[in-house]
């Protein structure tokens, strides 16, 4: 249909231009919460106390934020007192605590990578994320990522959800049917710690309880440059989060 | 040298004999030495007297005793019986291997089935090597009763019988049919002897030519199993005992191609292009209606069945574009059209036997013979998974096996009908090359089904599995056939040369000096190609192999007009040679590549669920359903049941759809003829009312009826 | 046909006619005298509702309510107390709730089953005997539904009060011989396995099963609950906030509405007056979380019939939506905005008018966008007269939100109960009755342009105030709150202790209904049209599975 075309053309290119330049427009990312120093001491445990995963520790007057741990429930943000600093970053994808380094896939795979999704009890909105990362505006196809539909031609196994007990024999069964080198994301922070649901009978509290996980991206969901930055990391083509910078959990 | 031929013959008849006076002899287990060593040796002597009579030149001919009355019985070998014979003998070495192994596990004593097997072997011979017409028609006789008698072999006492009494009926109403054409032609002639046929032909009008020519190619197709005359032919070779069907198919149905070859061919070949358009036309229908059938049926056995009906058409469509193009004077593609038909007899008879055979086995090993229900038997029984394959190769015309020569000489003889005359002749070749085509295509899938859904993929039933592998003869004997499979598939140009000695007298052109050229040396120049064709073919190694290969050449090539002198050229040879080199190259940079790459192997990827169960993988009606679907116009089937069961409106319990299929040729001539018959037998049955006056006023009238015709007359 | 059980049966012919609350009350006393008494205590404080002191008389009791008077099921809540206490709600169209509430022993271990009356029911059965163990008599479908027999053993009753749901290393026990229920039986007929895993680039986790003969499907059973989490279980001791954080998150792409529903019932139990300004707002947000789903359903729609200009185009409007949405409220999925007693944040006249300006911006994308597929014939052909569902089989089966109105259910929540102002608001219910594929699509495009609209009046009319409200009084309660989510009519229902932990939290979603039609519509449609089928109904597995 040549109309399609030329709406098309008229459009314009809406692409952005992440990685080479960052993004800036308006709601590409809620950003996140930021270590913040406060008056005193009792006001950065106020700040604590507002979490409702205690995710926020707060150490003399300084409130600090464990990433993997925050599910975004904005009560730091707005809405309460004693409130953290929240900055529009988007870049956070980190390294698990017991890899003290990522290991790299071969160069090969920096501009060709092959992403298997696998929902394993998600809500819906990190896969809803990694499904925007087709659409134009960020259009991963142009950085060599591509979606395969079988684990067989994958080279990175993408988890979403904290791996619900119906879903961890299909999980492991595609990590199993993919070819070495294969590396694991885990996208969202219910596939990092299990989010709200935690850890349960149904819920087996993170996809690292049941897979090696290589890189993780924090978030609630994580936006999908986020997302992005994530697959960057994975393919080697971006450092991931340095440790220093977060406070982390001993695994 | 034509001698050697004749005392090879008569050799292989005195050792049948033996044969068959040794089984009934030996009628307990000590038989079953019999048949493997009898009849071995018999299909040696076979196949070289066939040898011999093809190496030669001239003909055999032996008058066996005179009655008065009906002239001479006699023996006669010619080129054309020659061919048949080799094929017969082929068929019947391997068959002769895995008798004993079915009869010792089925329990039937092997000295009765010896008496049998024996006596059809002498009777096929007989009427391939008749001389004389009631020869011929008595050896046909005594094989169609010996042929009921193992179709019905191994039917238990209560058993249904149908099967064999369908194709008893059938038999003897071709051969009634074929006896009239004889008389009518023998009438001519004035004597019964082949000789006196031919040489009144010339003088036959033109209605006797038709009435001979009808009568002769339906009755001799009923045995060739042509629409609309093989309405027996699928339930009889699923009834007919795996020892029997091998030898059914592969010999039995190619009598019927010798009888049309014999008759309309040779002995009466007629005027004009009506025959053989008539042939053409009926063996296209045939081959497409086969394999269609054939490509939605489950059961091994009657899909091969169905299979054989089709190649049966592709056959019978040669033996119709040879006589089109013989009669219409196009000496040279009526050799082309005839060397096809032959070489795929030729070819019909190994893969279908090859085949059958294989059938036998699976069937023999799981118990069933629904493809439904089998799968995965390529890791129970990886031998005759290998020789299955090669057989639904041949059969698929895939290079470099038999089918693909003779499928490819078969096509592009239906490309020569530019050199007709009429342009709705031309039609008719075009259409009939048309559906040739789509029949190749589908036959493709028949037996991509019929291999994947046997062999490959998992177990869909549970069967008890009767032994490991099958015994060292039964592998021989399919062996043998594979093997031949592939030399008939790459040495064509050896085979060819052979044939021509049938073809040459009937089409009256040569098939090799058209088909095979000498090779193209410089030296030996073939003055018929231009000089520029043939430095090109001599860049291309056309003339590989020229001082150290026997023969003519490794090419087959049609040579055209001036402004085309290469019609079209093939070499099977050249082409196994260059795949076997690819496949080295190929194997050995990838074991270059690869070496440092570990290989694991893992379970089939299946969506995660945790175990893939059989009734989750494609059966064979699922894989056929499209065919179904697409030709359905043809396929009418009758929605007999279709219902949806449900608990409390809501819960579907059951859904069940049964359809009902009537096969084309009894929806379009059996049923109506069996209709208007009994509406007629009905009417007649009015007369058998008991009444004794009645009767006597019947016999009244008739009285008067003769006086009155003899006062008239 | 449905059964009519004879224990209760009457001799006059019920005919019937549309009810109100009080008049199906007044009927419903008088046909079943002897079974039912309404309820004056604490059950009924905010919903009418019914004691059923005779168990047997509850299918004849559903063949009324549905089939006579017309009523939706809304669901099934089951509690173990001191007793069982199984709770039927249905909704009096256009009126309000009716409860029907049966009190059983604990040692019951048969209840009767009303899916032969209302075939809704079906499914809501099943879970309860998974989850609870209690049998439903009759029910021929019983197990297997949330823990699948092929993984976990049976007689787990995870939802009990002895369950731990803290077990992590929960031992299960395999049944190696399972098979799957097969329902053609033709000798060549085969089971397709699709998924869960699903191969076609990003999916939920669902498996189906289709049956076939090789070119169509002839059945196709979805097994869904691999995304099961027991959130329903989890949620059993926590407080109210953390609760809150389970209902926004257990179905993202509804976060709002589904948090929506649970203020509603806390604000109930706590007194809680919402204020004008958080109810504008609230409506507000609301809408655009339902235009940015309907943008993605279009998109998934366009994706499936594999018109990707037109996938590309709408999930450019999706993203821009999203984008807004962040940008508006902090959140591309509006998390963290309700709470008990109106909304977290306020909003100045800037922020909205720049929502309003993106909300213009993508209704009239959107507007394009119709247009053009309008004349696209090739997509067209993929979606009309594919995948049916019939006024009557629709009807037959309870479907609720845009599936239901593509097949001539012109229900609505927002219209029928309405609820945090939206009696204020000028809107359209759109409806169709052709139930097909295009029926839905286009059943999608008015509902966003009307979403876009009321948006519009929300903002232009939003007068300044607060937008929270202090709790007024703490007790303990149950109350069941409502919404219209973008995918069809959601209820939960909550039951506090005294110190405002949740004893029961129950959701009843749109998702759990609507999965139930997707057999009825791929019947007999070719394997090509079924992920074109599923792309219409725009379900979502993780919000049927909690």
């Amino acid at each position: 249909m040549s109309s399609w075309f030329w709406y098309g053309i008229r459009r314009g290119i809406q692409t952005t231009r992440y990685p080479e330049a960052p993004e800036t427009a308006a709601g590409v990312s809620p950003g996140r919460p930021l270590p913040t120093t406060f008056a005193s001491e009792e006001q950065a445990s106020q700040a604590a106390s507002n979490c409702p995963v205690r995710a926020i520790t707060a150490s003399e007057n300084i409130a600090t934020v464990d990433l993997r741990t925050c599910v975004w429930c904005q009560r730091c943000h707005f809405g309460s007192s004693n409130l953290l600093s929240w900055d529009a970053s988007y870049e956070w994808a980190q390294t698990p605590a017991i890899r003290k380094d990522y290991d790299r896939l071969e160069t090969a795979f920096s501009q060709s990578l092959h992403v298997m999704v696998v929902d394993a009890g998600d809500c819906g909105a990190c896969l809803h994320e990694v499904k925007q990362l087709n659409n134009p505006l960020y259009n991963m196809h142009r950085l060599g990522i591509f979606l395969t539909a079988t684990p067989r031609t994958a080279d990175v196994l993408l988890v979403v959800g904290p791996v619900s007990e119906n879903m961890r024999g299909p999980l492991l069964k595609t990590y199993e049917a993919m070819p070495d080198p294969k590396r694991v994301l885990a996208v969202g922070s219910c596939a990092i710690t299990g989010g709200v649901f935690g850890k349960s009978f149904m819920s087996a509290g993170g996809v690292g309880m049941v897979l090696p996980v290589d890189v993780e991206v924090p978030g609630d969901p994580p936006p999908p440059l986020a997302v992005l930055h994530g697959l960057l990391v994975v393919a080697g083509r971006k450092m991931p989060l340095p440790l220093s910078t977060q406070s982390r959990e001993e695994a | 040298m034509a001698a050697y031929a004749g005392a090879a013959l008569l050799l292989f008849y005195a050792l049948c004999a033996t044969g068959l006076i040794l089984s009934w002899v030996f009628r307990g287990k000590d038989a079953s030495l019999v048949i493997p060593w009898f009849g071995t040796l018999c299909s040696i002597v076979l196949m070289a007297a066939a040898g011999l009579r093809l190496a030669a030149g001239t003909d055999f001919h032996l008058n066996l005793w005179t009655l008065n009355g009906f002239g001479t019985l006699s023996l006669h070998l010619d080129a054309l019986s020659a061919v048949f014979l080799f094929a017969v003998g082929l068929v019947y070495l391997s068959c002769c291997f895995f008798a004993p192994d079915y009869l010792s596990r089925d329990g039937h004593p092997a000295g009765r089935y010896g008496v049998l097997h024996f006596a059809l072997m002498a009777s096929v011979v007989l009427i391939l090597t008749a001389g004389d017409v009631l020869t011929f028609l008595i050896s046909w006789e005594c094989m169609s009763i010996l042929c009921y008698l193992l179709v019905n072999y191994e039917q238990e006492p209560e058993g249904d019988f149908t099967a064999g009494y369908i194709m008893l009926a059938m038999s003897e109403a071709g051969f009634l049919a074929v006896v009239i054409a004889f008389l009518i032609a023998g009438n001519a002639a004035g004597g019964y002897s082949f000789g006196a046929l031919r040489m009144a032909a010339a003088h036959l009008s033109g209605a006797a030519m038709w009435d001979v020519f009808v009568l002769g190619f339906f009755g001799f197709g009923v045995k060739a199993g042509l629409v609309p005359l093989n309405f027996w032919l699928p339930r009889s070779y699923t009834a007919a005992p795996p020892i029997f069907i091998p030898v059914f198919a592969g010999v039995t149905l190619n009598l019927g191609f010798y009888g049309i070859l014999r008759l309309n061919a040779d002995l009466v070949p007629g005027h004009g292009i009506g025959p053989g358009l008539v042939a053409l036309v009926i063996g296209a229908i045939t081959a497409l209606v086969g394999i269609l059938y054939a490509t939605t049926e489950n059961d091994l056995k009657t899909m091969l069945a169905h299979s054989s009906i089709e190649n049966a058409g592709i056959i019978v469509a040669g033996i119709g574009a040879f006589l089109v193009f013989r009669n219409s004077g196009n000496a040279v593609p009526a050799a082309l059209a005839l060397t096809a038909a032959l070489y795929h007899m030729l070819n019909h008879s190994t893969y279908k036997a090859l085949l059958y055979q294989g059938a036998g086995h699976i069937e023999a090993a799981t118990g069933t013979r629904d493809m439904d229900r089998l799968g995965g038997l390529i890791r129970s029984l990886p031998a005759l998974s290998i020789v299955f394959l090669a057989g639904c190769l041949a059969i698929s015309a895939v290079p470099p096996f038999n089918g693909f020569v003779s499928e490819w000489l078969t096509l592009q003889t239906f490309l020569r009908s530019a050199l007709l005359p009429s342009a709705a002749v031309k039609i008719v070749f075009a259409l009939s090359g048309a559906i040739l085509a789509l029949t190749a295509a589908l036959a493709v899938t028949c037996f991509v089904k019929t291999y994947a859904m046997s062999f490959l993929g998992m177990p869909r039933s549970d069967w008890k599995s009767n032994g490991a592998e099958f015994a060292r003869r039964p592998r021989f004997s399919l062996t043998l056939l594979a093997m031949a499979c592939v030399l008939l598939g790459v040495l064509p140009t050896y085979v060819i040369p052979a044939l021509n000695r049938a073809v040459e007298p009937l089409a009256g052109a040569s098939a090799t000096a058209s088909l095979v050229p000498p090779f193209f040396t410089a030296t030996q120049a073939n003055q018929q190609l231009p000089p520029a064709f043939l430095a090109d073919f001599h860049n291309l190694g056309a003339q590989t192999g020229a001082r150290w290969v026997p023969g003519r050449g490794l090419v087959i090539l049609l040579r055209g007009s001036e402004q085309n002198p290469v019609v079209f050229a093939m070499s099977p040879s050249y082409s196994v040679v260059a795949l076997v080199i690819l496949l080295l190259i190929a194997w050995f940079v990838t074991s270059r590549l690869t070496r440092q790459r570990s290989v694991v192997k893992s379970e089939v990827w299946a969506g995660g669920i945790p175990n893939l169960l059989p009734e989750m993988t494609y059966t064979a009606t699922g894989f056929s359903n499209p065919v179904r679907v697409v030709f359905q116009a043809i396929f009418r089937p009758n929605i007999v049941e279709d219902t949806r069961e449900t608990v409390a409106v809501h819960f579907r319990t059951a859904i069940r759809r049964r359809r009902d299929e009537t096969h084309l040729v009894d929806r379009l001539f059996f049923r109506p003829i069996g209709a208007i018959v009994n509406s007629v037998a009905r009417l007649l049955a009015g007369m058998h009312h008991g009444r004794l006056n009645a009767y006597v006023g019947y016999v009244l009238g008739f009285l008067i009826l003769i006086l009155v015709l003899y006062r008239i007359g | 046909m449905r059964l009519a059980d004879s224990s209760t049966a009457n001799a006059e012919n019920i005919n019937p006619q549309s009810y109100d609350a009080k008049s199906l009350a007044a009927a419903i006393e008088k046909h079943f005298s002897s079974a039912v008494s309404p309820s004056a205590n604490e059950e009924s404080r905010f919903d009418l509702a019914f004691i059923l002191t005779q168990p047997e008389a509850l299918p004849s009791l559903a063949q009324f309510l549905f089939g006579d008077a017309g009523c939706s099921f809304g669901g099934l809540i089951v509690e173990e107390r001191e007793e069982w206490i199984l709770r039927y709600v249905f909704l009096i169209h256009g009126e309000s709730w009716i409860h029907f509430i049966l009190r059983l022993p604990l040692a019951t271990k048969t209840v009767p089953s009303i899916s032969a009356q209302i075939h809704a029911a079906d499914w809501y059965e099943r879970e309860a005997e998974d989850l609870f163990g209690l049998e439903f008599e009759e029910h021929p479908r019983l197990g297997d539904f949330i823990l699948h027999d092929q993984v976990w053993q049976e007689g787990l009753a995870p939802m009990r009060k002895a369950f731990d749901a803290g077990q992590t290393h929960l031992k299960k026990r395999p049944k190696e011989d399972w098979h799957p229920v097969l329902v053609v039986q033709d000798p060549g007929a085969f089971a397709m396995p699709v998924g869960p895993v699903y191969e076609g680039g990003i999916g939920e986790s669902v498996h189906f099963l289709l049956e076939t003969v090789g070119e169509d499907v002839i059945r196709a059973v979805p097994r869904l609950f691999y995304n099961y989490r027991a959130v329903e279980k989890i949620a059993e001791g926590k407080s109210v906030l953390d609760a809150l954080l389970l209902s926004e998150r257990f179905s993202a792409k509804s976060a709002f509405a589904h948090s929506l529903a649970y203020c509603q019932a806390v604000e109930k139990i706590f007194q809680q007056q919402v204020p004008e300004r958080a109810r504008g707002l609230r409506v507000a947000l609301a809408e655009l979380e339902r235009l940015r789903h309907h943008a993605g359903a279009i998109a998934a729609i366009c994706q499936s019939t594999a018109l990707n200009v037109s996938e590309a185009h709408a999930g450019i409007v999706e993203e821009h939506l999203l984008r807004a949405s962040c940008a508006f409220a902090g959140h591309r999925y509006l998390f963290g905005l309700n709470t008990p007693g109106g909304l977290r944040r306020d909003f100045d006249a800037q922020n909205c008018r720049t929502l309003l300006g993106a909300v213009d911006n993508a209704s009239s994308q959107l507007r394009k966008l119709e247009e053009r597929l309008r004349y696209s014939s090739s997509f067209l052909d993929r979606l009309e007269d594919v995948g049916i569902i019939s006024p009557d089989s629709a009807r037959d089966l309870d479907l609720v939100g845009p599936l239901g109105r593509a097949s001539g259910l012109a229900h609505d929540l927002r219209r029928a109960c309405p609820y945090s102002g939206y009696e204020r608001y000028r809107f359209e219910v759109p409806c169709e009755t052709e139930g097909d594929g295009l029926a839905r699509l286009r059943v999608l495009f008015s509902e966003a342009q009307q979403s876009a609209g009321l948006i519009r009046q929300v903002v232009e009319s939003l007068e300044p105030g607060e937008t929270r409200a202090p709790v007024a009084q703490a007790d303990a309660g149950m109350a069941s709150g409502w919404v219209e989510a973008p995918i069809g009519a959601a209820v939960h229902w909550i039951r506090l202790d005294r110190e405002h932990r949740v004893e029961r939290y129950r959701i009843l979603s749109p998702s759990f209904r609507n999965w139930l039609g997707l057999h009825v519509a791929v019947e007999d449609f070719a394997f090509q049209d079924f992920p074109i089928i599923l792309a219409t109904f725009g379900l979502s597995a993780t919000e049927c599975d909690r």
